[in-house]
């Protein structure tokens, strides 16, 4: 109950800096420099056609009618009109978040676990070759550019090896999937599709792989500080001397003291792996969100940035809220 | 690693070292070591390109296009014919230099921002801080392309680039250590014995409070060169046919679904390896300073 009146509380807090997001992404995205009428008219449109374009998208309009008409429709759901495609830019991102929300959150999670175990027996070996490795390790997943490790897998897993399937899609488009969220694989389990379920992970396995590299190096730092920590505590070593059995030890002490902190770096991790995913997606032609705001950024495509800033920034504040309801969950200290 | 940390709740709250670290800061010497080697020999690389290859930074061997290494091309060329090898060796020019300007542009507009904000506070604090906030409120790569679409190509603007989305860190890192630099002895010594605030921020609090940015700045330097390539990558950055790591990687991405790893793999490489020089340099630091707060 208490923390459903925190997470009341919190989403309307949400509220202003939402709106001070909407405002400054619709003034930013016209100080850009660059005509979005421009990019489709071509080289040879006359003055008028311009005209025309811009009466077209009513960007003729002055600014305060053009910020309160893009105002309104946000509270009725709508984001405007691509200029690019003409098209609705809220059916256009519904099929966009779905296949880069689900690159994410798997890469995440898989991440997250990878950290945990890794890190607490690198902490249970510090200063011993086991740990210096894994302390390397991370380094380099630090040190590695993001796509060019995605070119490598593609090269290894596709090319030399063929393993897994060329970096031109999410999911063998043979299979007769239906879309429903985006997200494939969830699609094809839930559509029963075994051929599609089959193609949706070995398509995501490369891209994964990639994200998960990137993202695991801080994780995996800060389990390993915390475990250390843990570890030479008074408490712990109280435990120890009680008596207690090694899988109590484990358990009880050392993996959820350690888990405390992950919840508020994993959202953080989260924020970067949003960021990453504009070049990774753009190695494995993955067609979500990150290329479709990058291409919309290119071609100053006003709707089209101003919606892809309202939900990176939606994203990142709600990863912000889960990860603190999780934090007070694993540690009874924290009050809400 | 020697970690300090303080009892929680303890009324005196004294530092407890952690042991179990690296005791006698040897591995943080071997990084630290490892980390300086790698770099020296990329800025010797780049230094001395045009004696260590045979073509030139731009030179189109039109015969020769997207041949594979050996011969006369030590890693072969790219699709417009140029050698893989001298472009990867002249690359480290524009890489490190942009990385470098970058950094240095943000430590200097950080630091000078967080000690004005520290040392004066109010509504000057309280603004720069807002301002700092809403930067550090999206994911800086989304804000690195934000602000390169902004500015748009060219080297200074790249510069500009990254350093607007280095310098709020330093700011807030700074800002800080001035707060807390603020309120001990030897500053109100300085002020009572007639130092103007100009002075003081100068000649006392400026000194002090770049230790962590000393050790901050190495990593940061990887990040950017990382930021750069993938600006480059996405055609945001330096474009072809300027020697950038980058738009090399970006280049030969095609080639690499055809198995022809030559255009991508090596400057990728070359990027890789500078940046984990950077990262070992900066993590070897940061353990070293760690183990002197003891």
């Amino acid at each position: 109950m208490r923390i459903l009146r925190f997470v009341v509380r919190r989403l309307l807090q949400l509220v202003p800096v939402l709106l001070g997001v909407v405002v400054l992404a619709f003034l930013l995205v016209r100080v850009l420099p660059g005509d979005p009428v421009r990019s489709i008219l071509g080289q040879n449109a006359t003055e008028e056609d311009a005209a025309a374009a811009r009466a077209r998208f009513g960007l003729d309009q002055s600014l305060w009618h053009q910020f309160l008409d893009y105002l309104g429709g946000l509270l009725t759901g709508d984001f405007g009109t691509s200029i690019q495609s003409g098209g609705s830019v809220g059916s256009e991102m519904a099929l966009r978040v779905g296949p880069t929300l689900e690159l994410v959150v798997i890469s995440v999670t898989f991440a997250l676990v990878v950290a945990t175990v890794l890190g607490i027996w690198s902490a249970k070996r510090a200063n011993r070759a086991g740990d210096h490795s894994i302390r390397i390790f991370a380094l380099v997943g630090n040190s590695v550019p993001e796509f060019w490790l995605g070119l490598v897998l593609v090269l290894v897993g596709y090319s030399i090896l063929g393993w897994f399937p060329a970096p031109n899609g999410r999911v063998d488009p043979d299979t007769g999937l239906t879309p429903l969220t985006g997200a494939d694989l969830v699609d094809a389990v839930l559509t029963a599709n075994g051929p599609a379920t089959a193609s949706a992970a070995a398509y995501l396995v490369l891209p994964v792989l990639t994200l998960v590299v990137g993202v695991v190096a801080p994780l995996l730092r800060s389990v390993r500080a915390s475990a250390l920590e843990v570890l030479h505590s008074e408490s712990y070593a109280a435990a120890k001397a009680h008596g207690l059995r090694d899988r109590t030890l484990h358990h009880g002490y050392l993996l959820r003291a350690t888990l405390v902190r992950l919840p508020s770096l994993a959202a953080l991790v989260f924020g970067t792996a949003i960021g990453s995913t504009v070049l990774v997606e753009y190695v494995f032609s993955w067609q979500g969100f990150g290329q479709w705001a990058l291409r919309g950024l290119l071609y100053r495509d006003y709707p089209v940035v101003q919606a892809s800033v309202l939900v990176i920034a939606l994203c990142y504040v709600l990863v912000f809220l889960i990860a603190d309801v999780v934090h007070a969950i694993l540690d009874p200290r924290v009050r809400l | 690693m020697a970690e300090l940390r303080t009892v929680p709740g303890g009324p005196a709250a004294a530092p407890v070292v952690v042991p179990g670290g690296d005791r006698d800061g040897r591995f943080a010497s071997r990084m630290i070591i490892a980390g300086a080697s790698i770099l020296s020999v990329v800025a010797l690389a780049a230094v001395f390109a045009p004696l260590l290859s045979q073509w030139g930074e731009t030179e189109i061997d039109a015969a020769n296009t997207l041949v594979a290494p050996g011969g006369s091309h030590l890693l072969g060329t790219d699709g417009n014919g140029m050698d893989i090898w001298s472009r990867v060796l002249y690359a480290a020019r524009l890489d490190l230099g942009i990385a470098l300007a970058a950094v240095a542009l943000a430590v200097v507009v950080g630091t000078l921002l967080g000690l004005v904000a520290g040392y004066f506070g109010g509504w000057l604090d309280d603004v720069l801080m807002r301002v700092v906030d809403i930067f550090q409120s999206f994911p800086t790569f989304i804000l690195a392309l934000a602000v390169a679409a902004l500015l748009g190509n060219g080297t200074i603007n790249l510069i500009v680039t990254i350093a607007a989305v280095n310098a709020p860190a330093y700011a807030r890192l700074v800002r800080a250590e001035v707060r807390s630099l603020r309120e001990l002895p030897f500053v109100d010594a300085a002020i009572t014995s007639g130092a103007s605030p100009a002075g003081v921020l100068w000649r006392h609090l400026l000194p002090n409070s770049l230790t962590p940015v000393r050790v901050i700045a190495p990593l940061n330097c990887g990040w950017a060169m990382l930021t750069l390539a993938g600006l480059s990558f996405l055609g945001l950055g330096v474009s072809i046919p300027e020697a950038e790591w980058g738009a090399m990687i970006s280049l030969g991405a095609a080639d690499v679904v055809g198995g022809r790893w030559w255009t991508s793999v090596p400057p990728g490489l070359a990027l890789f390896v500078c940046v984990l020089g950077f990262s070992l340099l900066g993590e070897g630091l940061q353990d070293r300073a760690n183990a002197k707060r003891r």
